[in-house]
C-alpha cells in the first residue's frame, strides 16, 4: 500500500514540478518582450543552433576548455541524474529496463554521484566559489547527489526503493524553488544567447568570405 | 552570506543622502529596464563559476569580487529580493538581498568600477546569459538617481549641452576640417581634394571621434585620404559630427537616444541614404545596434562601420593598396564593442591584410579577444584608474606575446587605454587605427587629377 502510494506520488509530484517550471517560464513573460528595430546583419536561427550545439563544446566554449575536468564532471553529473530519473520512473511504474541496460544505468548513476559530490567539494574548498555561493547553492547539490545515490543503492537493495521515492519527490519538489530550474531556464538562456549574437553576425563565427555588412 | 568591503567613493555622500523616494525610484527603474529575456537570464545563473577567468579584472587581481558571477549576483539578488515569489518567501536560502545603502555602493563599486560591459563573460558563459546589459540595466537605474561616476556624467553632459563629448565648437571644428583639407590637398597634390561639410544630397554621412579633431587629426586625414582615393560622395555634417554615445555606458537610455537621433537627423537634413562611423567600438555599437532600441523605432538609414565601407572597396577595386609601405609586423586588437558585441570581425583583418607585408593576431582574438580595459566608460572614470591599469594587463602581455611592433586597433577608446598600457607596461610599439595603416599603403596614381 505504502509502495503503491509512492509510486503515484513520483508521478504526482513530477507533475506538479514540470508544471511549477512551465509557470515560471511563461511568467517571464510578464516582465514584458521587446520588438527589435535594428536591421538583423545575421541569422538568429543559426545562432541558436550554434549556442545548443557546437558551442556548447569544449573546442568552442573557452570556459569549459580551461576547466575541463569541471566540464566533464558536470556532464557526467547530468548524465547521472538523468539515468537515476529514467530509473525511478520505470521503478515507479513497475517497468523493469532490459537486462543490459541496468549496469549502464547503474554506472551512469555511480559515475554521477561522484562526479556530483567532487563539484560540491568544490564549491566548499575553494573561496572563489564559497563567495559566490548562496545556501541554494550547497542545498541544491546535496539534494540531488542524495537523489542519484539513493538511487544508486536502490538498483541493488530493493529495501531502499521507499527512500529512493521519497528522495525523489522532495527533489522534485524543490526544483521550481532553487537553482535546479535551470534545467528548463538553461535551454531559454542558451536560446536567447544564440538569438542575440545570431543576430549580430558574430556567432557562428563566419568565415573571411560571409562578412555581411 | 559574504561581506564586501567597499572603498571609498566619490558618490558615498550621496549614496548616504538618498531618500526612500531615491531607492524606490532606482527600483522602479530597474524593474523598467528588465524585460523577458532578463528575467530568464537571471533565473538561470548556477553560480559555476567558470565565467571567472573570461574576465579580465579577475584574471589580474583574483579578487572574487570581479568574478562576473559575483557581479551579476548583485543584480540578481536584488531582483530576487523585489521580483521573484521565492525571493520574497525564502529570501535567505536563495540568497536574495534588499536595495539597502551598502548594497548601492556595492553596485556602484562593482557594476561602474569592475566592469567594462564587454561581454566576454556573456560569450563564456554556460548558459549564455546576456550578464553586460544586465549590468547595465542596473547602471541605468543608479542614473536614475545621479549614481553615475562623475567623469562618465559629465561625458554625456558635455555631449548632450554641446553636441559633442569634447565640447568642440563647431567654429573649431571648421577650423579644424579646412586645415586638414589643406594638408589632404598638399599630400594627394590635388587642389580638387575635399573634406566636405554639410554638402547636401552626399550618399555618406560620415561621423567621427570628437577625440581625432582634437588629438588625433591623423585618424581623419586617414579617412579622408581613402574617401578621396575611392572617388566617394560623402560629407561631414557642422553641428552632429560626434559617433561615440556614453549613454551606453551610464546607463541613461533617453540621453543616449538623443545622442544617436541628432546623427540620424543630420544625416536625413543633408539627404545621406548612409551613415557611416568611424572606427569608434562604442559609437558603432550604440548606433548601429542599440540606438534603434532606445529610439523604438528603425532609423531609415544603412548604418556601416568605415571598416565595412573601406572593406567593400579593396573587393571592388575601388582603393589600391601596397602592403610593401608598411614593412613592420602588425598585430590587431579587436575592440569588443565593434567586434563581440557588434559583429564587424572580418573586415578590419581584410583591410589589414591587404596593407601591411606582416600581420600577426594575438590571442584569442575576433569575439574572444580580451578587453583592453577601456571600454565601459573607464577611461573617464578617473576613480578607478588604477583598477583599469592593473586589469589592461592581460592586454599587455597579449601584444607582448605577438612580437609585433605595430598594434593597429579601430578605436579611439582602445587606442586611449594601449597608450597607457604602452607607458606603464613599456610596450615597444606604436599605436594606430586601421584606416590609418591602410591609408599608409594608398596608391593613388591617377586618382582624382
Amino acid at each position: 500500500m505504502i509502495m503503491a502510494i509512492l509510486r503515484y506520488g513520483v508521478f504526482i509530484f513530477l507533475i506538479v514540478s514540470l508544471s511549477l517550471l512551465t509557470y515560471q517560464v511563461l511568467h517571464t513573460a510578464s516582465f514584458g518582450r521587446r520588438r527589435l528595430h535594428s536591421e538583423a546583419a545575421g541569422r538568429p536561427r543559426e545562432g541558436i543552433i550554434y549556442a545548443l550545439g557546437r558551442g556548447m563544446m569544449p573546442w568552442e566554449k573557452e570556459s569549459a576548455a580551461r576547466h575541463l575536468p569541471t566540464y566533464i564532471a558536470g556532464v557526467i553529473y547530468h548524465a547521472g541524474i538523468f539515468a537515476s530519473i529514467f530509473w525511478v520512473l520505470c521503478l515507479a511504474a513497475s517497468a523493469h529496463p532490459p537486462r543490459p541496460v541496468l549496469p549502464a544505468i547503474q554506472f551512469l548513476m555511480g559515475a554521477g554521484f561522484l562526479s556530483g559530490a567532487g563539484l560540491f567539494l568544490k564549491r566548499v574548498i575553494r573561496p572563489g566559489m564559497r563567495y559566490i555561493s548562496c545556501p541554494d547553492d550547497y542545498v541544491s547539490n546535496l539534494l540531488v547527489d542524495a537523489f542519484i545515490f539513493s538511487g544508486l543503492l536502490s538498483s541493488w537493495l530493493a529495501a531502499v526503493k521507499p527512500i529512493f521515492f521519497i528522495m525523489t519527490m522532495t527533489t522534485f519538489l524543490y526544483i521550481p524553488l532553487g537553482k535546479i530550474r535551470h534545467c528548463f531556464f538553461f535551454f531559454y538562456s542558451r536560446l536567447l544567447f544564440g538569438s542575440y549574437f545570431g543576430r549580430r553576425g558574430v556567432l557562428p563565427r563566419q568565415r573571411p568570405a560571409q562578412t555581411k555588412g | 552570506m559574504r561581506t564586501a568591503a567597499i572603498p571609498p567613493s566619490p558618490l558615498d555622500e550621496r549614496i548616504q543622502a538618498l531618500s526612500e523616494k531615491d531607492i524606490a525610484t532606482i527600483l522602479r527603474v530597474f524593474r523598467e529596464k528588465l524585460d523577458a529575456e532578463a528575467a530568464a537570464n537571471l533565473n538561470s545563473c548556477v553560480h559555476c563559476g567558470l565565467c571567472a577567468d573570461s574576465c579580465h579584472y579577475y584574471l589580474t587581481t583574483s579578487e572574487p569580487e570581479a568574478m562576473p558571477a559575483a557581479k551579476l549576483d548583485l543584480v540578481n539578488q536584488v531582483f530576487k529580493n523585489y521580483f521573484s515569489l521565492i525571493g520574497k518567501k525564502l529570501p535567505q536560502l536563495v540568497g536574495a538581498r534588499a536595495l539597502s545603502r551598502d548594497m548601492i555602493r556595492e553596485w556602484v563599486d562593482s557594476l561602474f568600477g569592475r566592469c567594462t560591459l564587454c561581454g566576454r563573460c556573456s560569450i563564456s558563459c554556460t548558459m549564455g546569459i546576456n550578464i553586460f546589459s544586465l549590468i547595465r540595466a542596473a547602471r541605468s537605474a543608479l542614473a536614475a538617481v545621479g549614481l553615475v561616476p562623475p567623469g562618465l556624467q559629465s561625458t554625456v553632459e558635455t555631449a548632450i549641452r554641446t553636441g559633442n563629448n569634447m565640447g568642440i565648437s563647431k567654429e573649431n571644428w571648421l577650423e579644424t576640417v579646412a586645415w586638414l583639407e589643406e594638408e589632404l590637398r598638399n599630400e594627394v597634390g590635388d587642389p580638387q581634394a575635399r573634406l566636405p561639410v554639410d554638402r547636401k544630397g552626399s550618399k555618406i554621412l560620415y561621423a567621427i571621434n570628437p577625440r581625432e579633431a582634437m588629438f588625433f587629426p591623423l585618424s581623419i586625414s586617414a579617412v579622408g585620404k581613402i574617401f578621396y582615393a575611392a572617388g566617394e560622395d560623402w560629407t561631414f555634417s557642422s553641428t552632429n559630427f560626434d559617433v561615440t554615445n556614453y549613454g551606453l555606458y551610464n546607463g541613461d537610455d533617453q540621453a543616449a537616444a538623443i545622442m544617436s537621433d541628432r546623427l540620424f537627423q543630420a544625416a536625413h537634413e543633408l539627404g545621406c541614404r548612409e551613415l557611416i562611423l568611424a572606427e569608434c567600438g562604442h559609437g558603432f555599437n550604440s548606433n548601429r545596434w542599440e540606438a534603434p532600441e532606445w529610439l523604438s523605432r528603425e532609423t531609415g538609414l544603412r548604418v556601416r562601420s568605415i571598416l565595412q565601407l573601406v572593406a567593400e572597396y579593396i573587393r571592388k577595386g575601388r582603393i589600391r593598396l601596397d602592403p610593401s609601405k608598411n614593412p613592420k609586423p602588425v598585430t590587431l586588437h579587436d575592440p569588443c564593442n565593434l567586434v563581440r558585441l557588434g559583429g564587424v570581425v572580418e573586415e578590419q583583418r581584410e583591410i589589414i591584410r591587404h596593407s601591411v607585408l606582416h600581420f600577426v593576431e594575438m590571442h584569442p582574438n575576433r569575439e574572444k579577444n580580451y578587453c583592453c580595459g577601456g571600454g565601459g566608460g573607464q577611461l573617464a572614470m578617473t576613480n578607478f584608474a588604477q583598477r583599469r591599469i592593473e586589469a589592461g594587463k592581460i592586454k599587455a602581455d597579449q601584444i607582448k606575446r605577438t612580437g609585433a611592433q605595430v598594434v593597429a586597433t579601430p578605436c579611439h577608446n582602445c587606442i586611449d587605454q594601449l597608450m597607457e598600457l604602452k607607458k606603464h607596461y613599456q610596450l615597444p610599439i606604436e599605436i594606430k587605427t586601421v584606416c590609418e595603416i591602410a591609408a599608409d599603403a594608398l596608391v593613388l596614381e591617377g586618382k582624382g587629377r
